[in-house]
């Protein structure tokens, strides 16, 4: 582990700077930085996650001109490369998740992998978990490495961290910083013990088997009922990723966009009959807890949501997941 | 290769399949001159720029060279502005997509084609198929029906099937009609009284939701197991390539999964379709 003062900052600035846009955290969203200083914010939790760097709330796949009858169109890909700095550990554990439905199988998301592939994670360990965390149910903690590029963890004035891919360790061996001194690493060791157990972690042992079971509850008329169905909860979800494509017509011209979209509508998924095989809201919610809580492990082995609590942070009705999740365990089966 | 950027094809023929012109027939060549090669029942994304895409069961077979035969019903925005397209005029295609009919599977068995009103577009393609490889296959059965004898699709194809005799075609219309001398009922009725043996044999059903459900009763009580009756499920789709969200059926995705099942897959599955 390599440390720097975090009055000296400046000097890893520089190193991101020369690998591309630097993304630091701001209260509402990621953005570039400007100076060194705004490596140091405090934000802990990002209202707006940074899976938009990858995934970009509208983006266009290809432009096309039209003339008469012919049509020619060009692919356009908007390119990404820098580093988010302080993305923490839930985040990072969100985009991994993204990754398996992006990169994974024949059909690779080319415009995701462009910008995942030149995009670096320089994690930070969170020091504020907040009411609404409970990234430890997930098993990964607030000092989790594993989902980054290069790790750190600011300890009183001072930043310790160290590469943990290829890439992230050829970033940190060109930098002109010493090693970590043993009493930091001690102090680290303890804060990572204190801050993790600070997270309030949720039983939700056998929840995928229970749900499999849950198709026909009750439990979703309940859980749907104060429901306004405006989607907050997916836009903000560093794991949702549900997209539409639609086409933008200009005279003679035109472009196809990528825009996101959210299980939670009804347009989501009417179909051109007029029929709706999730005609009301309490299928949508089944879908959405059924997708991140059984289809995502059936597919990839993984939760797809990380307890970040932003679904409940964002929530204009205050449904709050890890009560519908308890919902769910104690939900007795009928025969 | 990006999987969102579609092949140029350009329309070569349309023609209107049903007497009230809600159903167009569309034969597509690809300008660069490389016809894509599919399994019946697979299906294409079809770009009309400027207005979007949707999703279209392929309606040729694979061995149909002069082009890419789609039938689109006028419902919407990109089939409406399809609807108005004539020859020469240029569409985008994505695809092969999904996973077609397992045609393998069906080799050395009867196989019992069941479609109703214009869901028989990939049927038409599963049939010449069929018929194309005829030696691999046991006994060919289609059953075929629609409202009226003006909305049955591919008259030309059924007319030559009926002249043929390696396939035993039944016709239907709901009601009685001038001149029409086929059976008349709905297609499950048909089903029952045609009575297919299910030994040795697969059942594929298409056709709009009401007719699938009294179709499948009439199957099991013929003696069709529920892994030998396959059908063709459609949703609303985006990207076809199972990473835009919408078409999941529990964690299979009719785009890319499908959109042909079995009914003991389907069994195991919300009934989100």
């Amino acid at each position: 582990m390599k440390r720097v003062p975090l009055s000296e900052l400046e000097r890893i600035y520089e190193a991101l700077k020369s690998y591309g846009s630097v993304w630091v955290r701001k209260k509402n969203a990621y953005e570039t930085a400007e100076t060194p200083e705004e490596l140091l914010s405090t934000v802990s939790k990002v209202k707006k996650p940074a899976k938009f760097i990858f995934l970009p709330e509208e983006e266009p796949l290809l432009a096309f001109v039209q003339d008469g009858k012919n049509v020619t169109f060009q692919e356009v890909i908007r390119e990404a490369k820098g580093v988010i700095f302080g993305i923490p550990p839930c985040e990072a554990k969100a985009i991994s998740l993204l990754d398996l439905n992006f990169l994974q199988g024949e059909g690779e998301d080319i415009y995701y992998k462009k910008r995942r592939e030149n995009v670096l994670l320089f994690g930070l360990a969170c020091l504020a978990p907040d009411s609404r965390c409970f990234c430890t149910t997930f098993g990964y903690g607030p000092f989790t490495e594993s989902f980054t590029d290069i790790f750190g963890v600011v300890v009183d004035d001072v930043l310790l961290f160290e590469g943990i891919t290829e890439k992230g360790k050829d970033l940190v061996k060109n930098l002109d910083v010493e090693d970590a001194k043993g009493e930091e690493l001690k102090k680290l060791e303890a804060m990572k013990k204190e801050i993790t157990e600070r997270v309030k972690k949720l039983d939700i042992q056998g929840i995928q088997e229970k749900l499999a079971r849950m198709m026909d509850s009750e439990i979703w008329d309940k859980i749907s009922s104060s429901c306004l169905g405006c989607g907050a909860c997916t836009y903000y979800c560093p794991t949702c990723y549900c997209f539409d494509i639609q086409d933008v017509e200009r005279p003679n011209w035109g472009y196809r966009l990528r825009t996101w979209d959210s299980c939670m509508f009804t347009l989501y998924t009417l179909e051109g009959s007029g029929h709706n095989p999730r005609p009301e809201l309490k299928y949508r919610w089944r879908n959405r807890l059924m997708h991140k809580f059984n289809y995502y492990p059936v597919l990839y082995q993984e939760f797809g949501c990380v307890g970040c609590g932003r679904c409940i942070e964002v929530c204009p009705v205050n449904i709050d997941i890890r009560e519908i999740l308890m919902e769910v365990k104690n939900e007795p089966i009928r025969a | 290769m990006n999987p969102y950027a579609p092949e140029l094809y350009r329309i070569k023929k349309t023609v209107f399949e049903s007497d009230d012109f809600t159903l167009k027939s569309f034969l597509l060549e690809p300008i660069d001159g490389n016809m894509m090669d599919f399994i019946p029942g697979q299906f294409c994304e079809i770009s009309v720029f400027g207005k979007g895409e949707a999703p279209f069961g392929i309606a040729s077979a694979p061995h149909e060279k002069e082009g890419l035969l789609f039938t689109v019903n006028r419902v919407g925005l990109v089939t409406g502005a399809l609807h108005e397209m004539e020859e020469g005029h240029i569409v985008g295609i994505r695809g092969p997509l999904g996973n077609g009919y397992p045609v393998d599977e069906f080799k050395g068995k009867n196989v019992v084609i069941i479609g109703g009103g214009f869901a028989f577009t990939t049927l038409r393609s599963l049939t010449l198929y069929l018929l194309e490889n005829r030696k691999d296959y046991g006994k060919i059965t289609v059953i075929y029906g629609a409202r009226r004898p003006g909305l049955l699709l591919y008259k030309e194809d059924l007319a030559n099937w009926e002249k043929r005799g390696d396939i035993e075609l039944h016709l239907t219309v709901d009601t009685e009609f001038p001149e029409w001398d086929k059976h008349v009922g709905f297609v499950p009725q048909v089903l029952e009284k045609v009575a297919p043996s299910p030994e040795n044999a697969y059942a594929v059903v298409c056709g709009p939701p009401v007719m699938i459900k009294f179709t499948l009763p009439v199957l099991a009580k013929l003696g069709f197991e529920k892994d030998k009756v396959y059908t063709s499920l459609e949703r609303r789709m985006k990207c076809g390539i199972g990473k835009c969200g919408r078409c999941n059926i529990g964690p299979y995705y009719v785009c890319k999964d499908g959109p042909v099942f079995s009914l003991a897959q389907l069994e195991k599955l919300p009934k989100e379709y």
